[in-house]
């Protein structure tokens, strides 16, 4: 389930007030978070959250929904 | 049909001879001859082990794509649009569309932000002014295709879907003696490819190029870049924009060099793919847009480049967008350390029409870079100063190409000398015949064989320096995107007062390259409906995969317009971003 703190952080990079997020929303469907903007997105949560994702990581991760559990994961990791 | 070529061999250099009567086909089967066992494509995959075409398996598979096209009806002079995502099969599927004389034109893969309408419109849009015959796609896009086969005027005649194929088969007797017949007809003046210069999919300008122009243009460039058979080319460019094409699809085919193919989805998404392929395959030259040069040099975890090597590279070769001297600075520092040479960091310009590049840094040779008087350049005037806060570095795109001359001229039309600020116009032997169909956009910027670029620049000391264009093209990432098309969209967003909009390039130091602003007059003024019409402005964006960066709203009447009664993109953009004008709310 998306935290609220994740949620602010994707729309405080994309300068979003406010958007609806949910476990299968898909980035493309989130205005602002396009290709060019996809790494600074992923940086942000980085730093938000104080992990580390291997690019390869978030390639696999097919909507936001599962980017929530990669951080989730890493949290547990540490 | 193999026509045997005498070709001489220069000593650790390829053959940079010009065979004025080659066609491309034969050029393969040469090369696939000479080197059956070397590397030709390296398909790149995240995470997985890269599948390899040597030259002799990826002929051999062309020629069995080749029979499933002529078995289809596919016939000489088709134009055959490819629709197909990053896969290994693409290249002898390419291969297999020349090889029977149709004609390859490869377009993006939809993203799935762009609306499936939105595309099929742009689809059909595009089929009309380049006459696409032929679709080669896969089964998913078929819904969105199949209602333009069917339509009464479409010139689409049927799509195919070759990666289901069988990929074993073989021309035999009557099939095989119609295709040799087909293959000893071809010209090297027939055309070979047809790509789309700039513009979203409905506008863009279809140009056509023959053999000789692709031959002779990678023959001509070879020879500024020193190509040697020792080269490997790594790219992640797409291959539906020119410099992915010809740089890393026509060129090292032509000479028998290796490349790693990476995605590029997967290459935005994880920047450091194209420092391991490097690293691993011991590449030598890679093309990309300025922009990649600040997303490397930034957004690169340390960790991800242990046991990095860039030694091997000789060339780094900026292009397609305007080089930043900042960019060059922040990713040689970065990797450096690496193994990244000063000398390796290159630039070159050019464009489509006349194949693909004008100018090229010499192989060898640094990147040459002026710091000049900020006013007296406006004013067309270069003047050589020391830093300082009136001061800008222009970056060299390099020297004119072999086979290419240049001209800088004034608005009279009139030759500039050197040192002064000009449109740039171009003669190639690799020159596009005009564009497909479109013979008033050809004569607007082609006269008595001169391309005119609309791009602005000066020469100095025989290096080429280009600071700005004539045209209101905004260039993000190297896409090139109309204005018109941005401010199409989002005229028509509720509560936007139609026409009253511009849509401008914005710098994004950040990310070396310019993002889209718009600006649109609206009669609505609480912070709240206004929070709300920005992200309608952006959706209404996303639906044509364009994305807006910047929404700024002003009231009605606020636009100052043009003499010709509409509102002024430069005008209103200077009064925002340099003026750094606060919008006041009447």
């Amino acid at each position: 389930m998306i935290s609220e703190k994740f949620k602010k952080t994707i729309l405080n990079e994309l300068n979003l007030y406010d958007f609806d997020i949910q476990d299968d929303t898909t980035a493309d469907q989130v205005p602002g978070w396009d290709s060019l903007n996809h790494i600074n997105v992923i940086l942000a949560v980085e730093k938000a959250f104080d992990v580390h994702f291997k690019g390869i990581e978030v390639l696999k991760c097919k909507n936001i929904g599962e980017l929530q559990k990669l951080v989730n994961t890493k949290l547990d990791q540490k | 049909m193999n026509k045997k070529i005498n070709n001489k061999t220069k000593e650790k250099m390829i053959n940079t001879i010009s065979n004025t009567k080659e066609i491309e086909w034969e050029r393969w089967v040469e090369i696939a001859e000479k080197y059956p066992d070397r590397d030709a494509f390296i398909h790149w995959v995240a995470g997985e082990e890269p599948f390899r075409w040597t030259f002799s398996s990826l002929l051999k598979a062309a020629e069995s794509f080749a029979v499933g096209f002529k078995r289809n009806g596919v016939q000489r002079g088709d134009v055959c649009a490819t629709i197909i995502r990053h896969n290994k099969y693409f290249y002898p599927i390419y291969l297999a569309i020349s090889s029977i004389g149709a004609i390859p034109s490869v377009l993006a893969y939809p993203n799935p932000r762009l609306h499936p309408d939105k595309f099929r419109q742009g689809l059909e849009g595009m089929s009309k002014r380049s006459g696409l015959d032929w679709i080669l796609t896969e089964r998913e896009l078929s819904e969105i295709i199949d209602p333009l086969i069917t339509k009464n005027d479409s010139t689409i005649r049927g799509s195919f879907f070759p990666l289901e194929w069988e990929r074993n088969l073989r021309f035999e007797g009557k099939e095989l003696e119609d295709i040799e017949k087909v293959r000893a007809d071809i010209s090297d003046s027939d055309p070979v490819l047809l790509q789309h210069s700039s513009g979203t999919t409905g506008l863009q300008k279809p140009v056509l190029l023959s053999h000789k122009a692709i031959l002779d243009f990678v023959t001509n460039y070879a020879k500024s870049l020193k190509l040697s058979p020792n080269d490997k080319i790594i790219s992640w460019l797409p291959l539906y924009h020119d410099m992915g094409l010809i740089a890393a699809f026509h060129l090292p085919l032509a000479f028998g060099i290796p490349t790693v193919q990476i995605d590029t989805f997967e290459w935005i998404m994880v920047p450091s793919l194209i420092l391991e392929a490097i690293s691993k395959e011991k590449g030598t030259i890679t093309w990309q847009p300025n922009f990649a040069y600040n997303i490397l040099a930034d957004k690169v975890h340390e960790d991800e480049l242990e046991g990095i090597s860039l030694e091997s590279m000789r060339m780094f070769i900026n292009c397609s967008e305007p080089v930043r001297d900042r960019s060059n600075n922040l990713f040689y520092n970065r990797y450096k350390k690496y193994g990244v040479k000063e000398e390796s960091l290159s630039s070159s310009f050019g464009m489509a029409e006349v194949t693909f590049l004008a100018t090229q840094t010499p192989a060898g040779e640094k990147l040459q870079s002026l710091t000049v008087n900020r006013q007296k350049l406006k004013q067309g005037i270069v003047e050589i100063v020391n830093n300082g806060e009136e001061s800008r570095v222009c970056c060299s795109s390099g020297k004119i190409i072999e086979g290419c001359e240049i001209k800088i001229i004034n608005e009279d039309n009139k030759d500039l000398e050197e040192g002064f600020v000009g449109e740039l116009v171009i003669k190639s032997v690799s020159m596009f015949d005009g564009y497909r169909n479109y013979p008033e956009k050809t004569a607007a910027v082609l006269k008595d064989g001169w391309y005119y670029s609309g791009d602005y620049g000066f020469c100095y000391e025989g290096y080429y320096y280009i600071i700005g264009r004539k045209k209101d093209i905004i260039i993000v990432a190297g896409n090139n995107i109309y204005p018109e098309d941005v401010e199409d969209l989002v005229s028509q967003v509720k509560n936007i007062i139609p026409g009253r909009v511009i849509a401008f390039g914005e710098d994004d130091e950040a990310l070396g390259s310019e993002q889209i602003s718009v600006v649109a007059e609206t009669k609505l003024t609480s912070e709240e409906d206004h929070r709300k019409l920005k992200l309608e402005v952006i959706k209404a964006g996303m639906t044509d995969d364009i994305n807006i960066k910047k929404v700024y709203l002003v009231p009605p009447r606020w636009l100052i317009k043009s003499s010709a009664g509409k509102p002024s993109r430069k005008a209103n953009r200077e009064r925002l971003v340099e003026d750094k004008e606060i919008i006041k709310w009447s």
